[in-house]
């Protein structure tokens, strides 16, 4: 009887992350009126709703490998979903792009948006194996300056504009392109 | 009726306006690039719109985003039937006869079908909205909160039997919308639920950002992961449209009406959409059509059957969302989302209160059906070209428009890291085969629910019989339980089979199996 980790791990992180959420819901249960529900009832409801779920599927997993070990145990998913090729996975990819997205956020606040855009733009078209230089530094540049055109100026988007001399630099920026 | 006609003639007045014709035309061309390029979804495409629709007024921001709902139904056919990359879901069944036609030296002949198909389908789903929405609204007016938690109720149930195959997965997903839905102070009591102390919880957490992240940035991770491998595009492929005959379409009126009838259906029926019609209307042209046995050959039947139900589910979406408030689909939980981030609440009582703006919207429908036709016909040659750019740096401006309209929704940075942890959310959901829909239809219906069953309680001194006793409520859960209970009976079913066939297939061993 083995089960394959992948399988179970979803179900067993979402039936702990409820558990602790459902004691959560201690903090403002006091807070119903008598013969009421309290503000407690329906995240609660929800919350029992997900642990039965996952623990039927933790259980109905463990109890297929321990059937039928020799078996792949019976895929829940459409046939269509179950049987389509995919193509291989590259973990160091998805690191690099997650990577960039976080560091992103803290570059916007600190190089403001045209500058932070610009390396955002071109790390993400360099780490997603685009490498033709001269072209991805003129779509990150370009495509930098129509954000901050279209969002300041068309759409009044109040976009970060970063701190110290990136601030002065940014609002540089907005200067050239007439925007107040 | 009359009054119907004489209100639609207004709205079509209304879109001539510059400013609503030009949020078709823009909604149309837009609609078309994001469901041939691959990499973009239609929801996405939609939920990537959203933010360009906060400077303008709630008339042209919905029919921007129906005419890029609409189109979007269409634009993937080119893709699918010319290079066997379908744009879309939906657009999957396409390949079966629309790339084999087109191998057999006839993609313009190919593309006629296609574009009747979408005509038919879009005027039939035009009508088909004008037609049921005012019934469907004048019947809500009865609604009180128990029917109004019975009919939310019954569309996340729908979505979450319909969506991905996966009944667990499903009700997985919408608990955790339903649970992103509580974050913050809560409407009845005023507590603080679930904000650990953080400022910006108390304000919950929005929708909008839930959706663009999971939808828009999970899947430029997913794709990221998978090293970006559209396969190109083959620039030899002669691209034009050539109509069919009249003494061609007659035999075909069967199938027609079939398709029809399935996408105004799979319409209406929440999560039922546009990829379930597809599909369905296919399988029904195969179980009974009159050339059921040459489909997958390349005969007109297999592309006209799922083309003309994918664009009919359109209007039958748009009914329950204008009448009902209640969106049955990733793209009109998008459109719900506009309608409320301009204040306006769809409902009954729209028809009286915006009946304007409802019936531009229902004119813009026919106008926008038109349009996607001639833009299909005479345009799709510049609009397939986008497919020559490069996958990643399509993606890195996917990703850029997320983190932009996140941000522009309260010009919030803590909105961009929530766009980090839901693009990690969407693209977790990606990789273990949740679906995604339930989780933002249940962060959009979330509350709707919680205060109607709260405000039922109240008023019927916490009786939970109140849902089945009363006539309508008692109807519509009676229909969540049947939807909820028939995936569950197929896929116990189908267990059942599994298991009896087991021993009789490995009995003969490897080399019987087909």
């Amino acid at each position: 009887m083995k089960v394959r980790f992948s399988e179970v791990a979803p179900y067993a992180a979402l039936l702990a992350g409820a558990a602790y959420l459902y004691h959560d819901t201690r903090r403002f249960a006091a807070l119903g009126r008598a013969g009421q529900l309290g503000p407690d009832f329906w995240p609660k409801a929800v919350l029992v709703l997900l642990i039965a779920v996952c623990a039927i599927e933790i259980v109905r997993r463990v109890l297929a490998a321990g059937a039928a070990p020799e078996r792949a145990a019976p895929r829940a998913e459409a046939p269509a979903q179950a049987h389509d090729e995919e193509p291989p996975r590259e973990w160091r990819l998805l690191a690099a792009g997650i990577g960039l997205t976080v560091l992103y956020v803290p570059g916007i606040e600190y190089l403001g948006f045209f500058l932070a855009t610009i390396v955002f733009l071109a790390a993400f078209m360099w780490v997603g194996r685009y490498r033709r230089p001269r072209i991805v530094a003129a779509a990150s540049i370009v495509g930098s300056f129509a954000f901050v055109f279209v969002f300041m100026k068309v759409v009044y988007v109040s976009l970060p504009l970063g701190w110290g001399p990136f601030r002065v630099f940014s609002a540089w920026i907005m200067a050239a392109l007439g925007i107040r | 009726m009359q009054d119907v006609l004489h209100q639609l003639a207004l709205g079509f007045v209304h879109l001539t306006t510059p400013v609503n014709a030009l949020a078709l035309a823009v909604g149309l061309v837009v609609g078309m690039l994001v469901a041939v390029l691959p990499g973009l979804t239609l929801v996405m495409g939609v939920v990537l719109a959203l933010p360009f629709t906060y400077g303008m007024g709630i008339t042209e921001s919905i029919v921007l985003l129906t005419a890029m709902y609409l189109s979007g139904t269409y634009g993937g056919a080119f893709t699918s039937i010319l290079f066997r990359i379908p744009g879309e879901p939906l657009d999957v069944p396409l390949l079966w006869d629309g790339y084999p036609m087109a191998r057999q030296g006839q993609p313009a002949k190919a593309l006629g079908w296609v574009l009747l198909a979408a005509l038919a389908g879009g005027l039939i789903t035009a009508v088909s909205a004008v037609a049921l929405a005012v019934p469907f609204a004048k019947f809500a007016l009865r609604f009180d909160a128990p029917e109004y938690f019975a009919i939310v109720l019954f569309g996340l149930s729908g979505v979450v039997a319909l969506s991905g195959g996966s009944l667990a997965k499903g009700v997985i997903s919408l608990c955790v919308g339903l649970l992103l839905a509580t974050v913050g102070v809560d409407d009845t009591y005023g507590a603080d639920r679930f904000t650990f102390g953080i400022p910006i919880l108390k304000d919950g957490i929005e929708y909008l950002t839930v959706m663009v992240g999971a939808y828009g940035l999970g899947e430029v991770l997913t794709r990221m992961e998978q090293g970006f491998v559209t396969p190109a595009m083959e620039s030899d492929r002669k691209v034009e449209t050539r109509l069919p005959r009249w003494r061609e379409i007659r035999p075909l009126r069967g199938t027609v009406l079939r398709s029809s009838l399935i996408g105004v259906i799979c319409g209406i029926v929440p999560g039922a959409g546009a990829t379930v019609g597809s599909f369905v209307a296919y399988g029904v042209e195969a179980q009974y059509g009159a050339r059921r046995n040459k489909l997958g050959t390349g005969i007109p039947e297999g592309i006209v059957a799922p083309q003309l139900a994918s664009t009919a589910t359109v209007g039958g979406h748009m009914v329950p969302l204008l009448a009902l408030g209640i969106p049955g689909s990733g793209a009109t939980a998008v459109i719900l989302g506009a309608f409320l981030l301009h204040g306006v609440q769809p409902g009954p009582q729209i028809f009286q209160t915006s009946g304007d703006m409802v019936y531009t919207i229902f004119a813009s429908m026919f106008a926008a059906v038109i349009g996607m036709c001639l833009l299909g016909y005479f345009a799709i040659k510049p609009l397939i070209w986008v497919l020559r750019l490069p996958e990643a740096a399509t993606s890195a401006f996917v990703a850029l428009f997320c983190f932009v309209g996140a941000y522009s929704a309260r010009n919030s940075l803590t909105d961009l890291w929530m766009i980090v942890i839901f693009g990690v959310v969407g693209y977790l959901f990606e990789r273990y085969r949740f679906p995604i829909a339930p989780m933002v239809l249940g962060c959009i219906l979330g509350p709707v629910a919680e205060n109607s069953f709260m405000t039922s309680m109240i008023a019927y001194q916490n009786d939970w019989t109140i849902f089945f006793t009363r006539p309508i409520s008692g109807v519509v859960m009676a229909f969540t339980v049947l939807a909820l209970a028939w995936p569950l009976y197929r896929h116990v079913r189908g267990v059942l089979r599994a298991r009896h066939a087991a021993p009789r297939i490995g009995g003969l061993g490897p080399e019987a199996k087909p």
